[in-house]
């Protein structure tokens, strides 16, 4: 049964859910020579589990801040943050490096594929790290990809590939350790409309299917698709659906 | 990440830049070779040494000196004489024989006697003359006849091999066997052989003090046979002779004026007939009243040496195993590998700079790559290891690489230094060894400085903050 449906369930018996992302308070700055950036300025808010989120906002607002710290890629300065159970405000490095291959699966504008490994070893690369045995690792990446729609891609390198394809083997990437949650850090933006639209289906897709999606994006025909969108301007976040 | 995964990706990672991994490799390759080289040559050289050693039977042998002060073998067969010393006289000889574990006991006896050697007109001059007991105990290089034997009586000889050359038989030492050169004394020699007259019959009344024995004055000549000829630097002495016939040119002789009864002719009535003092010859063994030089025992097995040693001592003589000489020796080998492998070391060392540069190059390429790698959740010290494990495998191959080429090098040496050893009638083969302990520590040791050349490129990749390595252009 999908998460989402569970959830439904779980709203028509009145119960309330418990958020996968809460931020409380949050803030980060970034010294950049004498000046001081407000990156997130006491930034709070709640993800649901299965919810779709646009984060929009000008460049250098703290969009890709905010999603780095809910990755735990970055650390916040102060306030709290808890995904999925997990408190990253005072987690070790090596207790994050964990967290990110069980929780989160990451996309990125520039698809960020390994150039000499195939799409298959691509998609192993998280399985690796998570010291799955290797048979295992080739099912499911293999599973993965076919996922995507590239089950006939398997051993082509990221340059045998389109711009779309590499996304979708990115994509695949992202699912390969089961995360609950995908951050896309402009999945399309280097994408023309028509693969940008086929990777947004994929994407939305995934989110049907209950995976917490949240993505990073300046476009607003992409921010329009999604359940909610939040701005970030000057650090501040505004909820404007 | 597991082990083999680190193999598989750090062997991926060398063979994308394969011009640069190679030319890494191949820096470390001339360290490890040079290493390969320079230390199969003084393990060779020591490996010679110590089978001479052994072949020689030098570690199965004390040598016993009159000297108590003596510590170690060569002075201790060098001998020696003093008026406070127990000399070692046949009871000493006795004595040592008795010890537990001696199986034989070789005297040594140092000569003066001779002058100069002639052949076919040639006359050389001599320094010493020496012999021993022809008892298999002490050997020396043979490099044409045979050496001397019990049997031989006087009138035989070694000599070595560079009086040899002298007298024109370079090349052809067989030619002078069985031939007979002369040998002649210094002057007053009044040992065996010598022509020693009686003393002149004194008139009237002779001083029994003063008897005025008999001297030779002129130099005693005799006529050896060569039986063998030995090799120069094998020898301490150019003639060896039979150790009988040494005794005989240490033996004293002289006439000595027999006892007579004295009369006193002024108290004749008569006429008065005084006996003529008669003289007798009287040898005087000297080699049994001063001792031998030294004696060589032999013992049953090297391991008991030392403890034969300090039972000799206790017969209030000096004594010394070779074992203490021979480690010194090999302490030569071992300063001479510490330099040479310096050298190697030297090479290991800018091999170890362009290990560091590659990797450092490397991180650079692939910063994007690390802040995926992290973002898919790969840790500071997966990273670290990752690239730690690159560095080293650069390191294994130059040194496998390294190895094989010093093998292939040292098997050529093999075959110069084979030659050079039959043309000097040693039998030696394949002297220059790559045993298996030093390949490993070759290929041991350029792994481990790739590893340590890998240490600060890896913990400047794992100290990488993924955020920036994923921004990185």
């Amino acid at each position: 049964m999908h998460v989402v449906n569970k959830m439904h369930m779980l709203k028509l018996k009145g119960l309330q859910v418990e958020p996968i992302i809460e931020l409380k308070n949050v803030t980060k700055t970034y010294k950049l020579g004498d000046e001081t950036l407000k990156a997130l300025d006491s930034v709070s808010f709640k993800v649901s589990p299965g919810d779709f989120i646009a984060i929009t906002g000008p460049s250098g607002s703290g969009k890709s801040t905010l999603a780095n710290i809910i990755g735990g890629l970055d650390h916040p300065d102060g306030g709290s943050v808890i995904v999925d159970g997990n408190e990253l405000m005072h987690t070790r490095d090596n207790k994050l490096s964990s967290y990110r291959n069980e929780h989160i699966g990451f996309v990125f504008q520039s698809f960020n594929l390994q150039g000499n490994n195939t799409a298959l070893e691509n998609v192993m690369l998280p399985l690796v790290f998570a010291r799955m045995k290797n048979k295992d690792r080739k099912a499911r990446a293999k599973e993965c990809l076919e996922a995507v729609g590239l089950g006939d891609r398997l051993k082509h390198k990221p340059t045998q590939l389109s711009g779309g394809q590499r996304q979708r083997v990115a994509i695949a990437r992202a699912l390969s350790g089961k995360p609950k949650i995908i951050i896309a850090d402009e999945p399309t933006g280097n994408l023309d409309s028509a693969k940008g639209e086929e990777i947004m289906t994929l994407l939305k897709g995934l989110n049907k299917d209950g995976i917490t999606l949240l993505i990073i994006t300046h476009d607003m025909n992409v921010a329009r698709q999604a359940k909610r969108v939040v701005e970030i301007r000057d650090g501040k976040i505004t909820e404007r659906r | 990440m597991k082990l083999f995964d680190y193999i598989r990706l750090a062997f991926r990672n060398i063979r994308r830049q394969k011009l640069r991994s190679a030319l890494t490799i191949f820096a470390v390759v001339i360290g490890a070779t040079s290493v390969t080289i320079m230390l199969s040559l003084v393990t060779g050289a020591k490996g010679f040494f110590k089978s001479q050693v052994e072949s020689s039977g030098l570690l199965e042998q004390v040598a016993v000196s009159p000297k108590q002060d003596i510590t170690d073998f060569n002075s201790a067969n060098n001998g020696g004489q003093c008026d406070s010393c127990t000399k070692l006289t046949d009871a000493i000889v006795e004595k040592v024989k008795a010890v537990p574990h001696v199986i034989g006991v070789a005297r040594q006896v140092q000569d003066g006697s001779l002058e100069a050697i002639t052949y076919n007109g040639k006359k050389l001059s001599l320094q010493r003359t020496t012999a021993y007991d022809a008892n298999g105990i002490i050997t020396r290089n043979i490099l044409a006849g045979r050496d001397l034997a019990e049997a031989d009586k006087d009138g035989v000889i070694t000599i070595t091999s560079d009086y040899a050359d002298k007298f024109g038989f370079k090349g052809n030492y067989a030619g002078l066997i069985g031939k007979d050169v002369t040998l002649s004394t210094r002057g007053f020699y009044n040992g065996v052989g010598a022509d020693i007259q009686p003393p002149v019959q004194c008139q009237g009344a002779c001083d029994n003090n003063n008897n005025n024995p008999g001297q030779n004055q002129k130099a005693t000549v005799f006529t050896a046979k060569v039986v063998g000829i030995t090799d120069t630097n094998d020898s301490d002495a150019t003639v060896r002779v039979p150790i009988d016939w040494a005794r005989g040119f240490q033996t004293m002789r002289m006439y000595q004026q027999d006892k007579v009864t004295q009369v006193d002719c002024s108290k004749a009535r008569g006429p008065c007939n005084p006996p003529q003092p008669t003289f007798s010859l009287v040898t005087t063994d000297q080699l049994a009243i001063n001792g031998y030089a030294s004696l060589i025992a032999k013992v049953d097995n090297s391991k008991n040496a030392a403890g034969v040693s300090t039972e000799i001592k206790k017969l209030g003589v000096g004594a010394a195993d070779a074992s203490a000489s021979i480690n010194q020796q090999l302490t030569v080998f071992n300063i001479l590998g510490l330099v040479l492998g310096g050298i190697g070391g030297i090479a290991m060392a800018v091999a170890a700079i362009g290990v560091v540069n590659t990797m450092i190059m490397a991180i650079l390429e692939r910063t994007r790559e690390i802040g995926v790698m992290r973002a898919v959740g790969a840790k500071r010290s997966t990273v670290r290891s990752l690239f730690t494990f690159e560095a080293s495998m650069l390191g294994f191959w130059g040194g496998v690489f390294g190895v094989a080429i010093g093998f292939g090098l040292t098997r050529v040496a093999n075959i110069f230094v084979n030659k050079q050893l039959a043309s000097q009638g040693l039998k030696a083969h394949d002297i220059i060894g790559l045993p298996v302990w030093l390949i490993l520590a070759v290929v041991g040791i350029s792994t481990l400085i790739g590893l340590l050349a890998g240490l600060y490129p890896a913990s400047r990749a794992a100290k990488l903050d993924p955020v920036e390595a994923l921004r990185y252009e």
